[in-house]
């Protein structure tokens, strides 16, 4: 049912508006393998895109993609599961946006846009802390950048020079978190009391209520350049979309004299003032983006009654400002090599404002042989947590890539994603996770 | 008497090359004056590019480019073909600022004139070949030569012209004063690129190439520009040249 009405959004707007529909979208293969002794799959997503897009006037335009994806592997444990598609070969659809736009909506300078959209804020390059209107989608970790789509009304207003932009999405949406063996970056470290041994952890997910009260999300943004730089003011009031516990209870595991722990997540509310800038200076690019967090507080009840510790009730987030930031420039030499360098404050699950870590990203492209072949030899990330206590607090991602052009539309990449550090860090829990890949792309 | 004669002759042989030079120094800005009336005569123009890159052993590949330009300092360039870059636009306003929409991101990005060395949509044109400009007012003209067909006038950048070319050779039809080719030199004064305009027509009473070439001598490769439609003076919008518009 889900897909017939996927399908329909596609085909629908071609009936309806004739020749002016047009198709394209692309198909990208993804194969990893984890550099260990197995050399263990650790991701295979064979996807097509399918997008069409119809102007029927000047001032009207519909866009919708959609991503039917082979993700993952077989999930069969029994001889009935044989009989399910669903886990011998996972499919999974996923509609990224279908949207009308229509410019000029009763006056020239007004333009609405409706429907699942992709709403991107900010000027840095994939690390943006103004962007917090569409739920990150950190399924893929290595996509940095990449969100969901919202189903949401932006207007967009354009007195004069300015730029005024309001966003409504009526529900919340939680982001996705990453899966597999990179789930843990995200899990935060704890420690029991001695001769306490866990048998299972349980969570709930609490919801906000679907009401105009405690779902919407709400954005606005003023744009205007300045003595050729672009700047931009922004609000957001609206909900983490990553989960803080709120509840953590300590259960006997039946009678094994273990433990079972439940805990319990809610996404809290959190309003944010951003900023941003993009200009030259001297022919390099710059840019600086910055988020100021107004959390609300959250406090966490831990209830160890069952060994006879009582309960504690404790702050996880602080109701105080953090600040979180992206400085950033970028060139491109004469013989075709481009650098960019970012310097962020704060990563995408971090807040609070001792949560908050430097990470110095660097990155370069060489395009050679008539644009043929594409060199990433010095995609480096360095996360650093303390630079007092460096030794024990730094990660290193080391990510070269090179991509072969054989024809237009056609690129084949390959490269290896090496990390290293300590635990104490964000990417540093993943050192285990070097692995290689290859992916193609063909687009139509 | 005699000698005054000569003493005449000697004097004369001595500065008329020198008033010559004048004149054709002059004559030298007339000239790329005349040229940038004719090639930024219409107020705004909106084309249709096909463009055939081949490179030295031959193997072809095409785009298709939309173009919306007005005056001398703004244009709008959507890639229409290959797939993999459709969508893909620039806006290039005064003051160097450019920008680039990104459909995959859903996003303008304002990029730094440092991109204007790099291949536009990877042909042999860079973007600084690209864009509108006014020889006159970021190059220094020197006239070479001419015969009974072309100028030829040796161009040099002036102080605050960023441009990645050491100097320019253009070679002028002193019918309409349209650039029949433009060699390219590097800054250390090697020939790297030479630029040829086939099939100069005049339309609606502007003259432009149906077709432009750009050779590149380093790599061997050709870029053939093919004008597909073209519309001089449709009244275009400021609105146009917006971000509003690049996104659209």
């Amino acid at each position: 049912m889900r897909s017939i009405i996927l399908l329909t959004l596609i085909i629908i707007p071609g009936f309806v508006l004739g020749q002016s529909l047009e198709l394209g979208g692309y198909l990208q293969t993804d194969d990893r393998v984890f550099l260990k002794e197995d050399l263990d799959l650790s991701w295979q997503d064979y996807m097509v895109s399918l997008q069409a897009q119809a102007s029927p006037s000047d001032n009207v335009n519909f866009f919708s993609e959609i991503w039917l994806r082979s993700h993952g592997f077989s999930t069969i444990n029994t001889t009935s599961d044989l009989e399910d598609k669903g886990k011998i070969t996972p499919i999974k659809m996923e509609l990224r946006e279908a949207y009308v736009d229509i410019r000029g909506l009763l006056i020239s300078s007004l333009d609405l846009k409706i429907g699942r959209q992709r709403i991107a804020w900010g000027a840095a390059d994939k690390f943006n802390p103004t962007d917090n209107l569409n739920p990150d989608d950190l399924e893929d970790i290595w996509n940095f950048g990449r969100h969901l789509g919202s189903n949401s009304i932006k207007l967009s207003y354009y007195p004069g020079k300015f730029t005024i932009e309001g966003v409504f999405v009526p529900v919340f949406t939680p982001a996705v978190l990453p899966s597999g063996q990179w789930q843990k970056i995200f899990t935060p470290q704890f420690s029991m009391p001695p001769g306490i041994v866990i048998d299972n952890i349980y969570d709930s997910i609490d919801l906000p209520e679907i009401s105009l009260k405690q779902s919407p999300i709400y954005g606005l943004k003023l744009s205007k350049n300045f003595f050729g730089f672009d700047l931009s003011m922004s609000y957001v009031y609206g909900r983490d979309d990553l989960p803080i516990p709120n509840l953590t209870v300590l259960q006997p595991a039946g009678d094994s004299g273990k433990f079972d722990i439940y805990t319990r997540l809610i996404y809290p509310k959190l309003q944010i003032f951003g900023a941003d800038l993009a200009g030259e200076i001297k022919g390099f690019g710059i840019w600086a983006e910055a988020g100021l967090f107004f959390p609300e507080q959250i406090n966490m009840l831990i209830d160890l009654s069952a060994i006879g510790m009582g309960q504690i009730d404790s702050v996880v987030l602080e109701d105080k400002p953090y600040f979180k930031y992206v400085l950033g420039s970028d060139y491109t030499f004469r013989n075709g090599i481009y650098l960019n360098c970012q310097y962020v404050h704060g990563f995408i699950n971090e807040r609070g404002n001792e949560a908050l870590k430097d990470y110095l990203m660097f990155g370069m492209e060489w395009k050679l042989f008539s644009e043929k072949l594409k060199l990433m030899p010095a995609n480096l990330g360095v996360e650093i947590g303390d630079y007092k206590k460096l030794k024990d607090n730094y990660a290193i991602i080391y990510s070269p890539q090179i991509t072969y052009y054989p024809f237009d539309n056609t690129e084949i990449s390959f490269g290896a994603r090496l990390i290293d550090g300590k635990n104490t860090t964000t990417f540093g829990k993943a050192k285990d996770n070097d692995e290689a890949f290859v992916q193609v792309k063909f687009s139509f | 008497m005699l000698f005054k004669k000569s003493t005449l002759f000697i004097w004369a042989l001595c500065f008329i090359p020198a008033l010559i030079f004048c004149a054709e120094d002059l004559n030298a800005r007339e000239i790329l004056n005349k040229v940038d009336e004719v090639l930024l005569n219409a107020k705004d123009q909106q084309m249709v590019m096909k463009i055939l890159i081949v490179d030295k052993k031959g193997n072809r590949k095409e785009r298709e480019v939309l173009i919306y330009q007005k005056g001398d300092n703004k244009r709008l360039a959507k890639v229409v073909q290959p797939a993999d870059q459709r969508g893909i636009g620039f806006l290039s306003l005064p003051g160097d600022i450019i920008y680039v929409y990104l459909p995959a991101y859903k996003k303008v990005r304002r990029i730094a004139s440092h991109v204007k060395n790099n291949k536009f949509a990877g042909t042999d044109f860079t973007y600084e070949d690209m864009e509108p400009k006014r020889y006159s007012a970021q190059w220094s003209a020197q006239l070479l030569n001419a015969d009974d067909t072309i100028y030829i006038l040796k161009l040099t950048p002036q102080k605050e012209n960023n441009s990645e070319y050491g100097g320019l050779v253009m070679y002028i039809d002193k019918d309409n004063f349209y650039p029949k080719k433009i060699e390219h030199f590097d800054k250390r004064g090697n020939m790297v690129k030479i630029m040829t305009n086939l099939k100069t027509e005049k339309i609606n009473g502007y003259y432009i190439a149906r077709e432009a070439e750009m050779l590149d001598l380093r790599t061997n490769n050709r870029t053939t520009l093919t004008l597909d439609s073209v519309k001089f003076d449709s009244g275009l919008s400021d609105d146009i040249f917006t971000e509003r518009f690049l996104t659209k």
